[in-house]
């Protein structure tokens, strides 16, 4: 557990904190192997401004954290995931609950039912990176459970 | 390696013509071949990749294989070396932009189904649960194998100009066998064992098998074989009743994602450079779309998932067979989607049925 409990999700903050939290454990990543995609995040906030930023895995590293500026597009990703602010606190929650993402609120659960949070590309290569990383991607978010 | 091609060249002639067995000896090798002297690619931060090294005339893939033999690109060969009676010498036949890209991210993410799967947290599930999924698995374990059968059938004939290609399908010929293992352990792990086959999923396996090209047995395993079964690994994740479950699924769908997208940028590979071919494509997935309708919608993996999807017999009429509707619709646009990347209109021609999954097919065409 870590001094500084993270909480609000959406904030950078949040997600540099899971990229520490990578770092630490980097060797439980070297055995999922090298991750090289940019994965674009995007939360509706309840006030209608949404929170977007993209994370880029590249190899064992811990993801760069790119934040959109306020009105501005999504920078460019492999894909997004895309969802209500809600949604993705929910999914949070239940990885801090549980330790790990648990029924339901996995990223790929999620996104197979799609009437929450969405994998969205304009290119399907692109969201088959989501496939093709994604349990480094779910190891990624379990890692709320430490924060 | 401090020397230079002239310093070889002057030390080279004070050379033994024999050796001390009076062997005759060969200098040419050291005093010759010097085109990709000071050749030295760095490594990356991942260490030295097949990207790296595809640098002077060994990194030119040549459109037509220049000789049928197993002697690199970029090197000096003798000209009588023997034909090795290789099929497919053109680069189309074969390639895919991706296709370096995809063997180093294969290598790099193997794992092991004895070791990184937590088996002895398996739980004891309701007996029509612990059903269901060892009929899942038996359906699994029973078609994976044939994404290893099917490369494994083309690669001696693929020319060694295309290496990278024949090295992706090594790595896939692995996965599929750790598919096959890890479903099979499945089955037999938690006191269910392994269940039914039927003859819908082995007249898919046998219309792969006997696909009469490469191009059209890449289009029947990658694109619409494997792109099915990526899509059931994903319903899998979604169904599976514990972690353990959750984890052979994500890290097998992992797997056939790099499958699929080798087959899919290798179709579109192909197609640009020969758009004929398009026809023989066309009409492979003209019948194999109809084998696999039989095939997805066979009365045993339905019926499995719909338990899966509802959590127990008990509600798999009001809950497991309306969602499993939802999502076969969902994996019938998934497909045609990957079919438009790769170059092929299939929306106008495929004979899905997509009423039957709720789909309007005015509005796939115009996402």
């Amino acid at each position: 557990m870590n001094e500084t409990t993270v909480t609000k999700v959406d904030s950078s903050e949040f997600f540099e904190a899971l990229g520490a939290d990578m770092a630490r454990r980097v060797e439980e990543y070297r055995v999922l192997g090298d991750c090289n995609m940019d994965l674009g995040i995007e939360m509706q906030r309840h006030d209608g401004e949404p929170f977007r930023i993209v994370l880029h895995f590249e190899g064992l590293e811990s993801p760069q954290v790119i934040v959109a500026d306020p009105g501005s597009d999504m920078p460019l990703a492999d894909c997004k995931l895309e969802g209500p602010l809600d949604a993705w606190e929910e999914m949070i929650a239940d990885i801090r609950a549980n330790g790990s993402a648990t029924g339901l609120q996995t990223l790929n659960s999620l996104t197979l039912i799609g009437d929450r949070i969405q994998v969205i590309g304009g290119d399907t290569m692109g969201v088959d990176r989501f496939f093709r990383y994604n349990q480094t991607l779910q190891a990624y978010f379990d890692g709320a459970a430490t924060l | 390696m401090t020397g230079t091609g002239t310093d070889t060249e002057t030390s080279a002639t004070s050379l033994p013509e024999f050796s001390p067995l009076g062997l005759p000896l060969d200098w040419t090798w050291l005093k010759g071949a010097k085109s990709e002297w000071g050749v030295r690619p760095k490594p990356g931060p991942r260490g030295l990749t097949m990207s790296d090294i595809a640098v002077g005339s060994y990194g030119e893939v040549p459109d037509e294989a220049s000789a049928r033999t197993m002697a690199p690109r970029g090197g000096d060969r003798d000209l009588d070396l023997p034909d090795l009676g290789y099929l497919l010498n053109r680069k189309s036949e074969v390639w895919a932009d991706n296709v370096v890209e995809l063997y180093e991210e294969a290598v790099a993410r193997q794992w092991s189904a004895t070791r990184d799967i937590p088996w002895n947290e398996l739980q004891e599930l309701p007996d029509d649960v612990e059903h269901a999924m060892c009929q899942l698995c038996t359906m699994l374990t029973e078609v994976e194998m044939v994404a290893a059968d099917l490369p494994a059938k083309w690669l001696w004939r693929m020319n060694h100009d295309y290496l990278e290609t024949k090295m992706f399908l090594g790595t896939q010929i692995m996965d599929e066998g750790r598919h096959t293992e890890v479903f099979r352990k499945r089955a037999l792990s938690n006191g269910g064992g392994l269940l039914k086959s039927r003859r819908a999923v082995e007249d898919l396996l046998r219309t792969i098998l006997q696909a009469k090209t490469y191009t059209q047995a890449s289009a029947l395993l990658h694109l619409l074989g494997e792109g099915f079964v990526l899509d059931i690994f994903r319903q899998g994740e979604l169904i599976s009743p514990t972690h353990v479950e959750k984890k052979i699924f994500r890290m097998a769908m992992q797997d056939e994602a790099r499958h699929v997208a080798y087959g899919t940028m290798h179709i579109r590979y192909e197609i640009e450079h020969d758009p004929d071919v398009a026809e023989e494509i066309h009409e492979a997935l003209d019948s194999g779309e109809q084998v696999l309708m039989q095939f997805g919608l066979n009365p045993d993996m339905t019926s499995a998932l719909a338990v899966l999807l509802a959590g127990g017999t008990e509600h798999v009429e009001e809950k497991g067979f309306p969602l499993l509707q939802q999502l076969l619709g969902k994996m019938m646009t998934s497909y045609l989607a990957r079919c438009e990347r790769a170059g092929l209109h299939r929306l106008e021609r495929t004979l899905i049925p997509f009423e039957m999954f709720g789909i309007d097919r005015e509005q796939v065409a115009v996402r």
